[in-house]
């Protein structure tokens, strides 16, 4: 039953929550307006300027490049493996497996080998530098030992548990056609495969959601393009308070007089 | 030669008797804001807080996808002068964010403080008068952070959630009520303007002996100048500069005692008198039926 529970219905229910919990954050802060344009400048002009602004953002973080070269090497590398890894991984989804999965396949190896370093030097970081300790929290913490645990049990797969890989393809593929198929597996993996649906469920409601929030960052996906007028779309009229002394009313007649000849 | 700005060792609490002088009555009135805190002062806060999350994405954005990385902490020259480690902008942002993730996330309603959240109490809106306006919302952060938060964004919400429930500094809003009062943040009645106006007619023509006009509310203008008040008050060689200018240059001008003023205060306290002083400058652009405006500050 519990074979059964961790390798049948987790995965659908934590997938399930993944994907439902992301779109409900992307909907969340889709449907709040934008009121005022707060773009960073320089910004491009233009939308494939944008574009391309986001994908750089998003690619290799130019941002903290200017900030910080430590942490930039560190959460650089961290992400480049992590990417190469999971697409590693896409050989147990895809059957056959294409070219390109096989081509990466000793690239992903040796970044699955090496995560763990960045990984530990982000961790380590928060705890020695004072300022990064100071603003800490839980799921810092959190997130980085769930990643750490997730590659160290994937290492340990890798060199020492060999899983039977037919049995893990089995697995995948079953649950994606709906056919579930499970075998005994090693506790080793079960670890691996759990810790990767707690990722999943995670993700959607941590500050793992960076990674979707940037695209729509104002100050980084909005267009530098000044002669066009940004109209707020909750504007209201602003109404005067009775007890201003010197209200646009009185001005007015102020005024009036003036054009009159009156004098003051 | 670029010389290194060296990065202080945290001193917790070292700015935190840094604190603004508190609004009076007299000027919350005029500028639409509860004279004092009300006994339900939390509710309206709260209330508020929603009322912004959902009108602005950036505030709720921010608030939720910071990863604390800290690449903004040694960027803010609050932090760098002081110390104290609620003015790393991450950390100031996080006196909002706690209260954020208390009430309006499902996190902290079900776990509280493992998950970093605060209740809105007396502590925590002492903190957020003291760092919320020990922010000057220069954006420099924004700059560094690699997804674009900016905690001015962040600031001048906590300050709008605040103004919300009568909790504001004298700085600020009286500012802001001599501009509805004055037409100026310095607060230069209209008779002294014009008198300002006159003095400097006659100096200039008797020191340079020219006949240059300083006109005061003149109707069908070319051009409204819209200047820094101080510039007829202490920095009068720019005001006589502008004549000068105009005057070469041949072009019909006027200032409006109506609206004599660029600065805009609004901006570190709420929207509405942000808009509604931004407002004043259309208005009387229109009262005086002029053709452009020219709009320092």
């Amino acid at each position: 039953m519990a074979t059964k529970f961790l390798f049948i219905y987790l995965p659908y229910i934590s997938l399930g929550i993944f994907i439902l919990g992301v779109l409900y954050q992307f909907w969340r802060w889709a449907r709040t307006p934008v009121p005022l344009r707060i773009v960073i400048a320089p910004a491009p002009q233009t939308r494939r300027g944008i574009a391309l602004r986001l994908i750089g953002d998003a690619l290799w973080f130019p941002s903290l490049f200017k900030a910080d070269k430590l942490l930039w090497a560190g959460g650089f590398l961290f992400h480049v493996f992590l990417w190469l890894v999971i697409l590693r991984h896409l050989r147990y989804f895809l059957y056959p497996v294409p070219g390109w999965v096989e081509a990466i396949q000793t690239a992903g190896l040796y970044a699955g080998y090496l995560i763990p370093i960045p990984l530990a030097f982000l961790l380590a970081r928060r705890l020695i530098f004072e300022r990064a300790l100071y603003i800490s929290i839980l799921g810092d913490f959190f997130a980085l030992f769930l990643l750490l645990a997730i590659s160290l049990s994937g290492i340990l797969l890798q060199v020492f548990f060999r899983t039977y890989i037919v049995d893990v393809k089995a697995l995948i593929l079953g649950l994606i056609y709906f056919q579930p198929a499970i075998s005994d597996y090693h506790w080793l993996f079960a670890l691996h495969f759990v810790l990767i649906m707690v990722l999943l469920i995670y993700f959607p409601f941590g500050k793992l959601m960076h990674s979707g929030g940037l695209f729509f960052s104002s100050t980084r996906n909005q267009r530098a393009n000044f002669e066009k007028r940004f109209v707020n779309p909750w504007d209201f009229p602003v109404a005067y308070n009775v007890q201003n002394l010197f209200p646009p009313e009185k001005y007015r007649e102020t005024l009036k007089g003036m054009r009159e000849g009156k004098k003051e | 030669m670029k010389v290194p700005v060296p990065i202080p060792a945290i001193k917790i609490g070292s700015a935190g008797h840094q604190v603004c002088h508190p609004a009076k009555a007299k000027d919350m009135v005029k500028i639409d804001l509860p004279k004092e805190r009300p006994p339900d002062w939390k509710e309206a806060m709260l209330k508020k807080m929603a009322e912004v999350l959902d009108k602005y994405r950036s505030v709720r954005l921010f608030l939720d996808i910071c990863v604390k990385c800290g690449a903004c902490a040694d960027k803010c020259q609050f932090f760098l002068g002081t110390g104290d480690p609620k003015n790393m902008p991450v950390a100031r942002a996080d006196l909002l964010r706690k209260v954020y993730k208390r009430y309006f996330t499902l996190g902290g309603k079900l776990w509280g403080r493992a998950n970093e959240s605060a209740e809105l109490n007396e502590t925590v809106l002492k903190d957020w008068y003291v760092y919320f306006y020990q922010c000057s919302q220069c954006r420099r952060c924004s700059v560094f952070c690699p997804y674009g938060i900016d905690t001015a964004e962040i600031t001048m919400a906590a300050r709008e959630i605040m103004a919300a429930a009568g909790v504001a500094t004298k700085y600020v809003t009286e500012v802001v009520a001599k501009v509805y009062d004055t037409g100026n943040n310095l607060g230069i009645w209209a008779p002294a303007w014009k008198d300002n106006c006159a003095f400097l007619e006659e100096d200039l023509k008797d020191t340079e002996g020219l006949d240059i006009k300083f006109p005061v509310d003149a109707v069908g203008a070319e051009v409204l100048l819209i200047p820094p008040s101080a510039d007829n008050f202490v920095n009068t060689n720019t005001m006589i500069g502008y004549a000068k200018m105009f005057h070469a240059a041949g072009i019909s001008w006027t200032t409006s005692t109506y609206c004599n003023e660029g600065g805009n205060f609004g901006l570190f306290l709420n929207y509405a008198n942000l808009k509604k002083i931004n407002n004043r400058i259309i208005e009387a652009a229109r009262q005086l039926q002029v053709k452009k405006i020219y709009w320092g500050e």
